[in-house]
């Protein structure tokens, strides 16, 4: 059951929920009448259909893309949506940690090996992206695994579920949802947006079936780290049950992706190093988390 | 000091190198000086006297006197003077010193009248191919008389060479065709590390030969309305720049209604191109509800025009003499409520952006152009003003009804992104403004002057103007056939844009489309599309209904 719930979250609830903020978030507050609720889909199947243009003939170039999107659909299945992750073993957390990494490198990779004066000028601004959100989630999964004593990502969420307001994991939530809030301005894919500044490293080397594969795994990431922030360190309503349990998760992500949006849509593109104060506090944050889960707060 | 004191200082300082000076009418200077002086006497221009460059222009005047006539010209902002300098070159021998080297301004307007008449600037500096296409042949200039408008010359292998790269950098192309620009302009970043340590500009790729046009197959009275093509944006006031020179050059004095007339529709063209620019301006730092927003305040402002004028933009209201047509009363209040509401949305935007960190941070302290290099390089409009320059058309050389309302020039000292952004927001207050002045104070009457007679070959004039992006200028000399025998046209950007690659050196990367937007260029308002079919070379031009259906 489990397994099914997330692969539809994965594949169906990523793009929808980009659809619904596309039209509803964005096209309030832009004043006008967004794209389809399925527009994402329709990008996506498009973009499958079009001529695959390689910048590269690197090993890596190639076959990056479906490197990251393997790893976001393992992450996906390894993420508590509801109810307890399709692979939910002792120690899944560690695999989890090591599935963001792995996306997070074959990004970096796309961006290093591309040909092109865009991409090379900004594989710094690039990398620099790529250690603000990942480490946050994974010093705050630390210390949520400290409190909880256990390396197994459902341990977390029903341990906090049980101890709710612990001082740790309330800033972790904080810092998790401020590292997401960073993240979100820097969606690559937001095509209307991203064409204009000199940046996009990978995306700008990517094009047909392997930027479709690039732009569902970004979309897939959106709904996996929403739904840790929601599943392990908001994780009322985890003990309802089926299906409303699921239900009130699927809430609390759509709710957690339309603050986001909000965010993206009422500022402009920032570039990295203006917003490396933001990275700072946010890791300053997740640090005192882990501090005050050691100290058993 | 009035037209007639500065021509008699220059002839008492350079005596008989000045051949000729006149002053037809007050704020007008035409001298004629000698073509080896040019350089003597455009440095005391610059240095002693702080006159501001303006353009160039080459004349093929072979057919009446066997010279080319090169004419540099110059204002002077404080005593509101314009300056053609004047010098004749011989045709069997075309060359003249180059001025660039002590006014660096006239960096392109010199190579472009040497591409054009084929006058060669000795000496200057950079003595690169500027307008003309790649494959035109070498010895073949457009603008000279015998060369019949629609010439379409076999493809030559001349390409212009391009700079070196320094050493240790990379290239960095921004264009052909760069997508925050959206038109046609090339630029070569040198780049280390993620800062621009110098840069090349290749343009001029949809050069659509307006000037040969006026000079070959137009008349007086349809040249208005080629001219308000210039720009898309900002078209009105080309035709108001080359109608006023006619009328100079004709001694027709238009109507008073036609002058406010002019003065309330370039007002309003001026609030609808800020806020285009803003709107461009928040989509280029990836703000798009700036966009969004600007835009949906612009449009009842375009229904407005087209309810006054049948025409979004691009009015076509400006003939030699006046204008075609009238503001009827009754649309007065249509006029008021709609900038009334315009200006309610725009205070609110005015507290809110500086209230805006993230805005801020791109905007603050980025694209710097210092005042010193703004002046050196003359900057005009916006530009110039947020960088200190106190400079505006409707103050410095004031046109149609502009010496009968207040005009604020709006100068910040900022020199960056965000002093041009203040700028404009500024301006458009004041452009709201002087039309609540204009309004109520347009006397009724005519608006189109009679015109009588034939205008005489022989005369010239030349009229500024400021547009939403700065200056606007235009040269005439009248010619046979009903039309001139030259016609000048300087669009602002051609200066703005001279002072892009020293202003982004040493910047990072990523503030340079904003940095080059904030300049609101606007390269050719032309875009075409071809279709090349690479194995037989057979070219396509789509139009606008194949365009559509693509898009």
């Amino acid at each position: 059951m489990s397994f099914a719930i997330n692969l539809l979250m994965a594949l169906l609830v990523a793009p929808l929920m980009a659809g619904v903020v596309r039209k509803f978030v964005r096209g309030l507050v832009h004043s006008r009448q967004g794209p389809p609720l399925a527009q994402p889909f329709h990008d996506l199947t498009k973009l499958l259909g079009k001529e695959d243009l390689r910048t590269s003939i690197s090993f890596l170039m190639n076959y990056a893309p479906t490197i990251v999107l393997a790893a976001m659909l393992a992450a996906a299945l390894l993420t508590p949506m509801g109810l307890p992750a399709p692979i939910n073993a002792h120690g899944d957390l560690v695999l989890f940690v090591y599935m963001l990494a792995l996306a997070a490198i074959a990004t970096i990779m796309i961006s290093v090996s591309a040909v092109g004066p865009y991409s090379m000028a900004n594989s710094a601004a690039e990398i620099i992206g790529h250690f603000t959100v990942e480490p946050v989630m994974v010093i705050c999964l630390l210390a949520a695994a400290l409190k909880a004593a256990s390396p197994t990502m459902w341990d977390l969420a029903t341990w906090n579920a049980d101890n709710a307001g612990s001082l740790s994991m309330v800033v972790a939530a904080i810092a998790l949802f401020l590292a997401l809030i960073a993240q979100v301005g820097k969606l690559p894919f937001d095509a209307p947006e991203a064409d204009t500044d000199i940046m996009d490293g990978p995306i700008a080397a990517l094009s047909g079936p392997r930027l479709a594969q690039f732009q569902l795994a970004s979309l897939m990431k959106q709904i996996i780290y929403a739904s840790i922030l929601a599943a392990v360190f908001i994780p009322w309503g985890l003990g309802y049950i089926f299906p409303l349990n699921v239900l009130v998760h699927i809430l609390k992500v759509c709710v957690l992706v339309v603050l986001m949006g909000l965010v993206d849509v009422v500022n402009p593109r920032l570039r990295s190093e203006q917003v490396m104060w933001f990275f700072v506090f946010v890791i300053v944050l997740a640090l005192a988390a882990l501090g005050l889960a050691i100290a058993g707060l | 000091m009035t037209a007639q004191e500065l021509g008699a200082s220059l002839q008492k300082k350079f005596g008989g190198r000045v051949l000729e000076s006149r002053a037809p009418l007050a704020g007008k200077l035409y001298v004629t000086v000698d073509p080896q002086s040019v350089v003597e006497i455009a440095a005391h221009l610059k240095n002693e006297l702080g006159c501001r460059f303006v353009i160039t222009a080459g004349t093929d005047r072979r057919r009446q006197r066997g010279k080319f006539l090169i004419t540099h010209f110059f204002a002077h902002d404080p005593d509101k003077i314009y300056l053609a300098l004047h010098a004749e070159v011989d045709e069997n021998d075309p060359r003249i010193p180059s001025i660039t080297n002590v006014v660096p301004a006239a960096n392109w307007a010199e190579r472009e009248a040497r591409d054009m008449v084929g006058v060669v600037p000795e000496g200057h500096p950079d003595p690169r191919r500027l307008v003309l296409a790649d494959d035109w042949p070498e010895d073949l200039y457009p603008l000279r008389w015998d060369v019949e408008h629609g010439t379409k010359p076999p493809s030559a292998d001349c390409a212009v060479p391009r700079r070196p790269a320094p050493e240790g950098t990379i290239v960095v192309p921004v264009g052909p065709f760069f997508p925050s620009l959206e038109e046609p302009a090339y630029f070569r970043l040198f780049v280390e590390d993620d800062r621009v340590v110098d840069a090349d500009y290749r343009g001029f790729y949809n050069h659509r030969g307006i000037e040969k046009m006026g000079c070959s197959v137009l008349t007086y009275n349809q040249i208005p309305f080629i001219a308000e093509r210039i720009c898309g944006i900002c078209g009105l006031v080309h035709s108001t720049c080359y109608c006023q020179a006619a009328e100079q050059a004709a001694g027709i004095k238009i109507p008073e209604r036609a002058e406010y007339i002019r003065t309330i529709m370039l007002e309003l063209e001026r609030i609808q191109s800020h806020l285009l620019w803003l709107g461009i301006a928040g989509h280029i730092i990836g703000f798009d509800t700036v966009l969004m927003q600007t835009w949906r305040m612009r449009e009842p402002l375009m229904w407005l025009c087209e309810r006054m004028t049948g025409n979004r933009k691009t009015y076509g209201t400006n003939v030699v003499g006046g204008v075609r047509r009238d503001i009827n009363p009754d649309s007065y209040e249509d006029v008021i409520r709609v900038i009334s509401e315009i200006e309610r949305e725009w205070k609110a935007l005015y507290d809110a952006i500086p209230g805006d960190r993230a805005l801020m941070g791109r905007l603050r302290g980025t694209g710097i152009l210092p005042k010193e290099l703004a002046v050196e390089r003359c900057a005009v409009g916006p530009t110039a003003r947020g960088s200190g320059v106190e400079i505006d058309v409707r103050v410095d050389h004031p046109y149609a009804a502009y010496d009968r309302v207040k005009v604020n020039k709006c100068v910040y000292d900022g020199c960056d992104n965000l002093a041009r952004v203040l700028v404009r927001l500024d301006e458009t207050l004041d452009s709201i403004s002087i039309i609540h002045q204009a309004l109520p104070d347009m006397p009724d009457g005519p608006i189109l002057a009679e015109i009588e007679e034939d205008l005489p070959a022989g005369r010239e004039a030349c009229s500024g103007v400021e547009a939403p992006r700065g200056e606007v200028f235009h040269w005439l000399l009248t010619g046979e056939e009903n039309r001139p025998e030259r016609w000048r046209a300087r669009a602002p950007t051609y200066a703005n844009l001279q002072v892009v690659p020293p202003m982004i050196t040493g910047s990072d990367v990523a503030h340079v489309p904003i940095s080059i937007g904030s300049f609101d260029p606007c390269f050719s308002c032309t875009d075409r599309m071809e279709v090349i079919d690479a194995a037989s070379g057979q070219i396509r031009l789509c139009s606008v209904d194949d365009l559509t259906a693509d898009s």
